[in-house]
């Protein structure tokens, strides 16, 4: 392989991805009744973005690192693997949701889809592993976008 | 209410026109990957394409290859090694080529293969290498 490889803690990926599933759910169904929970995708998308550039800031795994791991409710499971395509899969899924939250109030059918598609693609990686964001990752670094 | 019915609605549309697609584009690169050679061998053999970024091939198709008994399984880095991923339409990873012992391309898996799938394609490839010779 052409970089040396570091230990992710998947089980904290999927707590991350089982986060963002279950609040833009919460955010999309819960809207119907109660239209300011549409609060909480912007606030997804800041969680998201911070916690891309500023890990330690990362919600979701402080989560899992601080109260689920210790306490044993999750086990971890450590894999050799790169963290750059998890972070960057994060960070699309945060521009993503930026995105939905400026057409939330002038076209809430855009920004409630585009909500829901970040939520989809979270829960294809969490129950099947696909990694859309990781699959752009590689096809950038392919092309010499991102330097390894 | 209408609003989360009409967003369901277009993700449900998006989703499948994306599936659609991957089934059209796995398809056209494995037409396009037909009839490529690598170096031959005496049994049929798997080229695997794999990159630092993958996940799902360490955690998945690793261990189903690792139960290929016996079987030679060549390690490609699809990014280091562009000109043989581009040769085999390499667009997502894992990819898995099912090569007979002839070099021929046999099979062209894009995305996780499990172990059984390997071992049928493998059986087709002997199979395949056997009738060679009967008609030889």
């Amino acid at each position: 392989m052409s970089t040396p490889q570091s230990i992710v803690d998947h089980s904290a990926l999927k707590v991350n991805q089982t986060g963002i599933v279950a609040t833009v759910l919460v955010a999309f169904l819960g809207s119907v009744v109660w239209r300011p929970l549409l609060v909480l995708i912007p606030l997804l998308a800041v969680v998201l973005l911070l916690g891309t550039f500023v890990p330690r800031l990362a919600l979701f795994k402080q989560l899992y690192f601080q109260v689920l791991k210790p306490r044993g409710i999750v086990k971890p499971r450590p894999v050799q693997d790169r963290p750059e395509p998890h972070n960057f899969a994060q960070g699309l899924g945060g521009v993503f949701l930026a995105v939905a939250s400026v057409f939330l109030i002038p076209l809430p059918v855009v920004g409630l889809a585009l909500a829901l598609l970040v939520a989809v693609l979270a829960f294809v990686n969490l129950a099947f592993g696909y990694c859309l964001g990781c699959q752009i990752f590689f096809q950038l670094e392919r092309r010499g976008f991102i330097r390894a | 209410m209408s609003a989360q019915l009409w967003a369901l609605a277009v993700v449900g549309a998006v989703v499948l026109a994306a599936a659609g697609l991957e089934a059209l584009r796995s398809r056209r690169a494995r037409r396009l990957s037909s009839g490529a050679t690598a170096a031959p061998s005496g049994q049929p053999y798997v080229i695997y394409f794999t990159g630092d970024s993958c996940t799902v091939c360490k955690t998945h198709q690793e261990p189903a290859l690792s139960k290929l008994d016996g079987v030679r399984v060549d390690k490609v880095d699809a990014v280091a090694d562009r000109a043989l991923a581009d040769r085999f339409h390499v667009y997502t990873l894992p990819t898995t080529v099912v090569m007979a012992a002839d070099g021929r391309t046999v099979h062209v898996n894009y995305g996780y293969a499990p172990a059984p799938k390997l071992e049928r394609q493998l059986a087709e490839a002997r199979g395949a290498a056997l009738r060679t010779a009967a008609t030889a």
